[in-house]
């Protein structure tokens, strides 16, 4: 199963690459979208086999969480590679271009399939930093002047931050000696042995490493350029994956302060980037003049709600996991259609876009749709999510925090909502210059994942429940429970 | 032997904190390499067969030779004057320089403390080139200094990560200095690209984009 998720891809992305042909480069890439797709599928069913030696296989595997994160980038990375194929026919690529961005793009996606799979902490970070090297040449994809400027804050911030993490992973070595491995599960069994003072040390600077990739305020600085200036489709694939990816690296180092029992002073940090996170895209919401910029903010504060969940422990974890799942769809949803208003606009200004709705129906409504799942509107699984959360401020005994996560809310909403509801109902004063239809894989991807979100805001299917609860079940209530799984 | 060689390494830092000519850093760069590599054969003793000829390959070949050998190319392809562009003076960040090694000192004080079993010399030094580094990155406007204290800062990680006993999987080792590689020639890519496209290679030009 594995074999299938590392090997496939690259070999198809290889060969997509040598041979130049546009029927090839479709197949590569749909075709890979859809291995991903089939193999969350059948682990899902639990049908496993493998054909990768021992000790190759002790690196990788799936696990509750990893199964979720994967599905989740699975479904993302297939409505990504559809909507790829109107990119590349609006923007009149050639076969040569079309092969280097599906090799690209393939690679960059096995490295995120790798920063999920890996079950040994050092190899995990190995793969974050894949992930920015290969993700780094998409965002330059279109050679410009400003994709340029974008693509070198991108690599240079974020592979300082990992570096930072890597310091992090020593300070670890150094704080579990009696251990003697990096590989998750030694760590969880024996998170009690680990040196308490560097344990923090450790959690200290993988969170700011991590936290750099996540894109949580105060190291979120590449990421409102990186996204605005990636294609759109890049742009959806970083925002509804990569930071997925970079999180569940700080869910895999959480929990072994949760089986330490130091899981207080991680709360903390979660709490306090959350909340700052909310602040910062509050602020900026209000005076950005991009509008991929207000999404890439937009993507700030939903990895903020992100931490907060995990940071209020045990009652804000369905929540987070929830988030997780809404807010990639969601976000994939806007950024591709983004890439439509791009299209027709030729231009990324908030007051430049006027007259959506009238423009392109089925773009504006699918832009309006996207942004009322953003910000939470019932049906919306977002709503339940950010209701969940509230709720478990008040199981904490934290209420007033509640106050004030419903206060940046509310801006981020009023900043987001006022520029999105301009752009689709205010008319231009320009006549509309006719409006072509674009292709229907410019439109298909947005709407089905919405309404897979619709389904699951208003009647969650057993499955995906569980899915969902397993992965929240994945940070243990702290140390004497972890013990009782571990014993059963 | 050991303590010299770390001290070495501590003086190079404190080296390119007062040099200005951009070919200083390469060079110091490679010396740094090869301080590493010695410091791999003292503390040969420890290790196991293949982890020693892989380190052999990362310091020797990897950070001596081909690194500053590639980045030595970039620099004198894009013709860029020679001399480096700090901030504050050179005088003052010598200062500085010298704070961070306390700094990098009481810390590594501190952690003997905690009773586990580290170095103090060893954490003390490569915690101060890691903030050193990022210090001259901070403190420089060339680009082509931020990627040359990149290497620094990876420097300063490696010898950290030499005091740990624990030995990485080979995999994983394999991985790391692939990134870094990758990481080198993506970044020299990129900055050839700047000096190409803006007019100098400056990180005041890159302010395009912002709110």
């Amino acid at each position: 199963m594995i074999t299938l998720v590392f090997i496939l891809p690259l070999a198809f992305g290889l060969i997509s690459f040598v041979l130049k042909r546009k029927f090839v480069n479709r197949a590569a890439l749909l075709g890979s979208a859809a291995i991903f797709v089939a193999v969350t599928l059948l682990v899902w069913l639990r049908i496993e086999w493998t054909w990768l030696p021992n000790w190759l296989l002790v690196f990788f595997r799936f696990d509750s969480i990893g199964l979720f994160f994967f599905a989740v980038m699975a479904i993302v990375f297939a409505g990504v590679s559809f909507y790829s194929l109107s990119y590349f026919r609006e923007h009149n690529l050639t076969a040569r271009q079309e092969s280097v961005y599906i090799l690209e793009m393939l690679a960059f996606v096995v490295a995120m399939a790798g920063v999920i799979l890996a079950t040994n902490l050092a190899l995990l970070w190995v793969f974050v930093e894949a992930t920015t090297l290969t993700s780094a040449l998409l965002i330059y994809f279109e050679k410009k002047k400003s994709s340029l400027e974008a693509t070198w804050k991108y690599i240079y911030i974020c592979s300082v931050g990992i570096a930072l993490a890597f310091v992090g992973i020593t300070t670890l070595s150094i704080g579990s000696e009696s251990i003697g491995s990096l590989f998750f599960n030694d760590l969880y069994l024996h998170a009690s042995e680990i040196n308490p003072v560097w344990l923090k040390l450790s959690f200290a600077f993988l969170f700011v490493g991590l936290g750099t990739k996540v894109g949580v305020a105060p190291i979120h600085a590449w990421l409102p350029d990186a996204h605005s200036e990636a294609p759109s489709p890049v742009s959806a694939l970083l925002s509804g994956t990569l930071l997925n990816s970079a999180f569940l690296g700080i869910l895999r180092v959480e929990e072994i302060l949760v089986r330490a029992d130091q899981q207080t002073f991680s709360n903390i940090i979660l709490l306090l980037t959350g909340f700052l996170s909310l602040l910062v895209s509050a602020v900026y919401m209000l005076r950005v003049k991009n509008y991929k910029r207000m999404l890439a903010y937009s993507s700030v504060e939903n990895m903020g709600i992100m931490f907060i969940g995990v940071g209020l422990g045990q009652p804000g974890l369905f929540a987070a996991m929830l988030q997780t799942m809404a807010h990639s769809f969601s976000k994939t949803s806007l950024f591709l259609t983004s890439g439509n208003i791009l299209h027709r606009y030729g231009t990324k200004k908030i007051e430049d876009v006027r007259g959506l709705l009238k423009r392109d129906p089925v773009t504006g409504w699918i832009w309006i749709v996207s942004f009322l799942s953003i910000i939470g509107i019932p049906p919306f699984p977002i709503f339940i999510s950010k209701f969940f959360i509230i709720r478990a401020f008040w199981t904490n005994g934290e209420g007033w925090l509640a106050l004030l996560f419903f206060l940046f809310i509310v801006v981020v909403t009023f900043g987001m909502g006022n520029a999105v509801f301009r752009m689709a109902f205010v008319d231009s004063d320009t006549e509309s210059t006719g409006s072509v239809k674009l292709a229907l894989s410019a439109y298909l991807p947005q709407i089905v994942l919405l309404a897979v979100l619709v389904v699951v805001g208003i009647n969650m299917p057993n499955l995906i429940n569980e899915m969902l609860s397993n992965a929240a079940a994945f940070i243990s209530s702290g140390p004497a429970a972890a013990v009782k799984v571990a014993g059963k | 032997m050991t303590s010299i060689l770390i001290i070495l390494l501590g003086t190079t830092m404190l080296y390119v904190s007062s040099v200005s000519r951009i070919e200083a850093y390469v060079k110091t760069l490679a010396a740094q390499g090869f301080l590493l590599f010695l410091l791999v054969m003292v503390g040969v003793k420890e290790m196991s067969g293949l982890n020693i000829a892989f380190l052999v390959f990362e310091t020797l070949i990897v950070k001596a030779i081909v690194i500053p050998y590639f980045l030595l190319k970039v620099i004198r392809k894009n013709e860029t004057p020679r001399e480096i562009e700090p901030y504050i003076s050179q005088f003052y960040a010598l200062l500085v320089a010298t704070a961070i090694f306390v700094f990098g000192f009481v810390a590594a004080f501190w952690a003997a403390r905690t009773g586990s079993d580290i170095k103090p010399l060893y954490f003390g030094i490569s915690i101060a080139m890691m903030m050193l580094s990022l210090f001259l990155i901070v403190n420089r406007k060339r680009i082509i200094t931020h990627i040359l204290c990149y290497m620094m800062l990876e420097n300063g990680i490696f010898l950290l990560s030499l005091s740990v006993a624990n030995e990485l999987p080979m995999l994983v080792n394999i991985g790391v200095l692939l990134d870094l590689f990758v990481a080198i020639y993506l970044f020299a890519i990129f900055f050839n690209k700047i000096n190409e496209i803006y007019d100098g290679s400056h990180v005041d030009v890159l302010t395009e984009l912002k709110d």
